[in-house]
């Protein structure tokens, strides 16, 4: 069952041009020209209920934009968008009741005051019940650890702690969708792993519709089944993870620190695509060569001090799709032998 | 009941306002003592202005203190419940006034309670004592319903200058500047009202009273309880104070919801 349908979303944003200098100023207070910026062009979806979906895109691509028209905060210029049955725009402080929603840039808490405060703020304005309002800060409490920090005002908790807050806060209400706009921005390695178990806790146990916006493919990946592409304002991939993982995720590069030599580096079905005081960045594809294939080439002729494997990154994989369209032939990176 | 639930929530939100507010001590006392210095200083000046002129207008010295301190209650009242309304142009450009919107409640009333700027009390205790030396100079006789019509009077006076104070920062939707506004509209508005309107050209006394209606404020309601006269207008013209008050703050809800909407459709 659909909990989430967008069809033909359109949002369109006039853009006052600004000219430069006095004169330019000057002349934009008489007269303004604007010009049309399209952020979302046609996007349409659904989401059933209880999956988790991940709303992937470049900066710029509209993702923000789209979760806006989703809460309500922005009326759609065209299309139609219906969370939980409600149209947002039309209905926003019903839909505000079926929403959370935790911006990763921003708090939802009130920065000079305790912790505790907020929630038992937002307890009154959502109008939860007492022993809900008990429970569930017991489970909250105990899965994000939220009484480390209770006490503290929010404005002196560390990023981790108040996305935890953010989270938990959002959740009070509970509400059947969850709308996650970055929630791992900017945190370390332990705090996202954290933020990670609590979201798939909460989607597994208690069946919440999640929507998250990440630039983190590892969130992705340990979250979601299934991702949606988007790009300048239009879907460009909906479906499962796994496929365009297969497909575009074949690439690997291979980071190498080489002690001094003489000899030129020289590698079949790989490249040598960047080079940085005895550095190199080697690109190669999986199903060509394995990394340890590329490696054997490397010690003939050179000494390894230390190397490491990366994992393509979400923006790389969106610009080949974006090169290459995803209907298209998937072509074969071109391998060049030598530098 | 919705208007019961909204009362009680407004008293838990302003409440965490205030506890917010008391976390800087020291800001906090500064600006109490700011108040009260800037207004004592504004009240020396007249006083100043008026050992030279002995009088304005028909308005004698304690007759224009008087005007000043219902000015000043009535401000003092407006800042505490609408001053932060000047800032919803910095809500709005760095984004956080998007929660207002994802929440169940009213945005207007979620954004106005917010805020409780306790600090303007000292404005209370400047315009109390004023009160107090000019009653007495002047002999006014204090009934109950003098009493009465002075505090409906103040609180429409709230009304006015909180809904002019709306109507600046609903700019803010269209703009997303809103603080020049301020200075052109409030800031002339607020300084005319402190001397008597009588003193003005024709056209300036009717724009204060049918524009920006800030003669309501203190110069209409103070002519009545005085007994002075208002040339142009009719003689009883300040008992409209509160009337003028709630009207004008209707208008402000409406053009402040109409900004909204057009936020909503824009994201500027």
């Amino acid at each position: 069952m659909a909990i989430i349908e967008v069809e033909h979303l359109m949002k369109e944003f006039k853009i006052a041009k600004r000219e430069t200098g006095f004169l330019g100023a000057m002349k934009g207070l008489v007269k303004r020209e604007f010009h049309t910026k399209h952020a979302v062009k046609d996007i349409s979806f659904t989401v059933d209920k209880g999956e988790m979906v991940g709303y992937i895109g470049p900066n710029g691509a509209g993702k923000s934009t789209t979760i806006k028209m989703l809460t309500g905060i922005l009326v759609p210029s065209g299309g139609t968008v219906k969370v939980n049955g409600i149209v947002p725009y039309e209905n926003r402080q019903a839909n505000a009741k079926n929403i959370g929603v935790v911006f990763g840039q921003r708090t939802q808490l009130w920065w000079d005051l305790p912790t505790i405060e907020s929630f038992e703020l937002l307890k009154e304005i959502y109008q939860v019940s007492h022993s809900r309002y008990k429970e569930n800060m017991d489970t909250f409490t105990e899965i994000l650890g939220l009484d480390e920090f209770i006490n503290t005002p929010v404005r002196q908790l560390s990023l981790g702690q108040r996305m935890r807050a953010d989270i938990a806060a959002s959740l009070l209400h509970d509400p059947p969708i969850l709308f996650l706009d970055e929630p791992t921005i900017g945190l370390d390695v332990v705090a996202k792993e954290r933020m990670r178990t609590f979201i798939k806790e909460i989607n597994k146990e208690r069946d919440i519709t999640v929507i998250l916006t990440t630039h983190d493919m590892e969130d992705i990946e340990q979250l979601c089944q299934r991702m949606v592409l988007i790009d300048h304002g239009q879907k460009v991939y909906d479906g499962e993870i796994a496929v365009v993982k297969n497909r575009f995720g074949k690439i690997r590069t291979l980071v190498v620190d080489l002690e001094q030599h003489s000899t030129p580096l020289t590698l079949e079905k790989a490249e040598v695509f960047k080079e940085e005081t005895g550095r190199y960045w080697i690109r190669f594809n999986r199903e060509d060569i394995s990394a340890s294939g590329v490696i054997t080439q490397i010690t003939q002729t050179h000494n390894i001090k230390d190397l490491t494997v990366e994992e393509p990154e979400i923006e790389s994989i969106i610009s080949r799709i974006y090169q290459e369209g995803f209907d298209g032939v998937e072509q074969p990176i071109p391998v060049k032998s030598g530098s | 009941m919705a208007f019961m639930r909204y009362i009680d929530l407004y008293f838990k939100l302003v409440a965490a306002g205030i506890r917010a507010q008391l976390q800087y001590r020291f800001a906090f006392f500064m600006r109490i003592v700011g108040m009260l210095t800037s207004y004592a200083g504004t009240a020396i000046t007249m006083w100043v202005m008026l050992y030279q002129f002995q009088e304005l207008g028909t308005w004698n010295f304690y007759e224009m203190l008087f005007l000043f301190a219902i000015a000043v209650l009535s401000w003092g009242f407006c800042i505490i419940l609408f001053f932060h309304f000047r800032s919803l142009d910095t809500y709005i450009l760095n984004g956080t006034f998007d929660r207002f919107l994802v929440r169940p409640i009213n945005p207007f009333f979620h954004f106005m309670a917010m805020k409780f700027d306790v600090a303007s009390f000292g404005q209370f205790i400047f315009s109390i004592f004023i009160f107090i030396w000019v009653s007495a100079e002047l002999q006014i006789h204090w009934t109950i319903a003098n009493v009465l019509f002075l505090f409906a009077a103040v609180i429409g006076g709230v009304l006015i200058q909180g809904g002019l104070l709306v109507i600046i920062s609903a700019f803010a939707f269209w703009t997303t500047k809103s603080e020049q506004f301020y200075w052109v509209v409030m800031y002339p508005a607020r300084n005319l009202t402190n001397y008597p309107l009588v003193i003005y050209p024709k056209m300036v006394q009717w724009f204060m009273a049918f524009v920006v209606p800030f003669g309501f404020v203190n110069y209409f309601p103070a002519s009545v309880i005085l007994g002075k006269e208002t040339p142009y207008f009719s003689e009883n013209i300040g008992y409209f104070s509160p009337l003028v008050g709630i009207v004008f703050f209707i208008i402000a809800y409406y053009i402040w919801m109409l900004g909204l909407s057009r936020y909503k459709s824009t994201g500027s």
